[in-house]
């Protein structure tokens, strides 16, 4: 099997790695790079357990390989916080009690950052949409709108 | 484990170059039915020896208008349709269908090329863009052909195309004055909805507010969808004042029911699809009352 070089940026630093043919994005991520904030559900693209910003739009992490993705950025979980600073969302998060568990967690809030960042002021119906793809098991997902919604506004 | 080779390419010209050289070379786009299938170990994936990656080929990203038609490249995402306004102000039904498809995740990593190529009977686009009679053209390293998207399907995921040949437009005859639109749909959770059973209804009212050109294609309901010829006669003629709906949902589940057979799903499709046609068609005509 041939291995493909691939250059891409992730959370705003460009890299070049080596791959696999059937490495996807979800394996780079987390076995290369150690950012193990993005997490394997599913692995079908039902459960958005997996979701990371590329070229400023939500995708599922297990549907896409990294041979897919020269020149693309990618902007996962752990690049939310800036300097010591969480993102506003990921302290709304907190204050709202948003989370529990926590597996779903990183990819609800990168749902809502791509959301916000096309969006800055959504309605509650835009919200739901953008999260169409995250299952949450724990909360009944009315806490993590709100979280969302106490941003937006 | 499915083992393959990775090729990837941003000219088309490469692309049917690898694609004319071996049979096993799979297209892949955005990835969201063949990496399912490949992680699943589906039975229904080809022998693949490439992987070919043709997401990065910009000419084949495009939604233009020529005359009296609109040409769609096959990777255009479903959100790419949603948010396009040739396309919204053309084909709604597009996208009231493509609004339904998967997950936000999903309509913005899936193609239109994708949905039609994977061939699934519950591809959300098909039952629309048979009803807006879509041709596709397939090319090939040495030549190129033309082909209705009716006839492009065959079976449950078996499509015309050839090895060598890459699905490279979509093209919509822009509908005239007077017709009406729409798609139902009924899935399960909103984000996994493989469709249970959907429809797109496509008609055109006179101004006597008589049904002509009338198209009515299910999805779900047949092995591949198709239109629905004995419904769709059934309608043209009809006026939107007098029109028997029930009558008409009838001549559908019957008509579904003569194409697959009693099948294990039939007593819960067989109603329902005669439902979806009714709603179809109450939607279409409250609209041209109060266009009248």
């Amino acid at each position: 099997m041939n291995k493909i070089i691939v250059t891409f940026s992730v959370n705003g630093k460009e890299i070049t790695l080596k791959v696999g043919p059937q490495e996807r994005l979800l394996d780079t991520l987390r076995e290369q790079l150690k950012l193990t904030g993005t997490k394997e559900g599913c692995s079908i693209g039902e459960c958005g357990a997996c979701t990371v910003i590329l070229d400023g739009k939500a995708v599922s992490s297990c549907l896409i390989l990294t041979g897919q993705i020269g020149g693309s950025e990618v902007f996962t979980i752990e690049g939310l916080e800036k300097d010591g600073k969480l993102d506003p969302l990921q302290q709304a998060f907190i204050d709202y009690n948003a989370v529990q568990c926590g597996f779903c967690t990183p990819g609800m809030l990168m749902s809502a950052k791509a959301l916000l960042m096309h969006n800055s002021h959504p309605t509650r119906e835009k919200i739901k949409t953008a999260l169409d793809g995250n299952l949450c098991r724990c909360t009944g997902y009315e806490q993590i709108i709100e979280a969302i919604e106490s941003v937006a506004k | 484990m499915i083992n393959y080779d990775f090729l990837t390419t941003s000219k088309l010209e490469k692309a049917l170059n690898y694609l004319d050289k071996s049979a096993y070379v799979k297209v892949i786009a955005g990835g969201t039915d063949i990496l399912v299938d490949i992680h699943n170990k589906s039975k229904r994936l080809p022998e693949i020896s490439h992987l070919l990656d043709i997401s990065h080929i910009a000419t084949l990203n495009f939604i233009q208008q020529v005359d009296h038609h609109i040409e769609i490249g096959p990777l255009v995402t479903h959100s790419g349709l949603i948010h396009e306004s040739l396309i919204k102000n053309n084909f709604p039904v597009l996208v009231e269908a493509a609004n339904t498809i998967g997950s936000t995740q999903i309509r913005n990593r899936g193609t239109i090329g994708g949905n039609i190529c994977n061939a699934s009977p519950a591809a959300d686009l098909l039952p629309p863009l048979i009803a807006l009679k879509a041709e596709l053209i397939l090319t090939g390293k040495r030549e190129e052909r033309i082909i209705p998207l009716k006839t492009f399907l065959t079976a449950p995921y078996k499509t015309v195309i050839q090895p060598h040949e890459l699905l490279s437009k979509i093209i919509i005859p822009i509908l005239g004055d007077n017709y009406y639109t729409d798609f139902q749909k009924i899935g399960r959770r909103k984000a996994l909805s493989i469709s249970r059973l959907s429809l797109a209804l496509v008609t055109k009212i006179d101004k006597k507010g008589i049904f002509l050109d009338t198209r009515v294609v299910p999805g779900s309901a047949t092995p591949y969808p198709q239109s629905l010829p004995e419904t769709e006669k059934a309608i043209n003629g009809k006026s939107i004042f007098n029109i028997n709906l029930e009558e008409i949902g009838k001549i559908t589940s019957e008509e579904m029911v003569f194409i697959t057979g009693e099948r294990w799903s039939t007593p819960y499709k067989k109603p329902t699809i005669a439902v979806l046609t009714k709603r179809a068609l109450k939607k279409i005509i409250e609209e041209a009352k109060t266009n009248e």
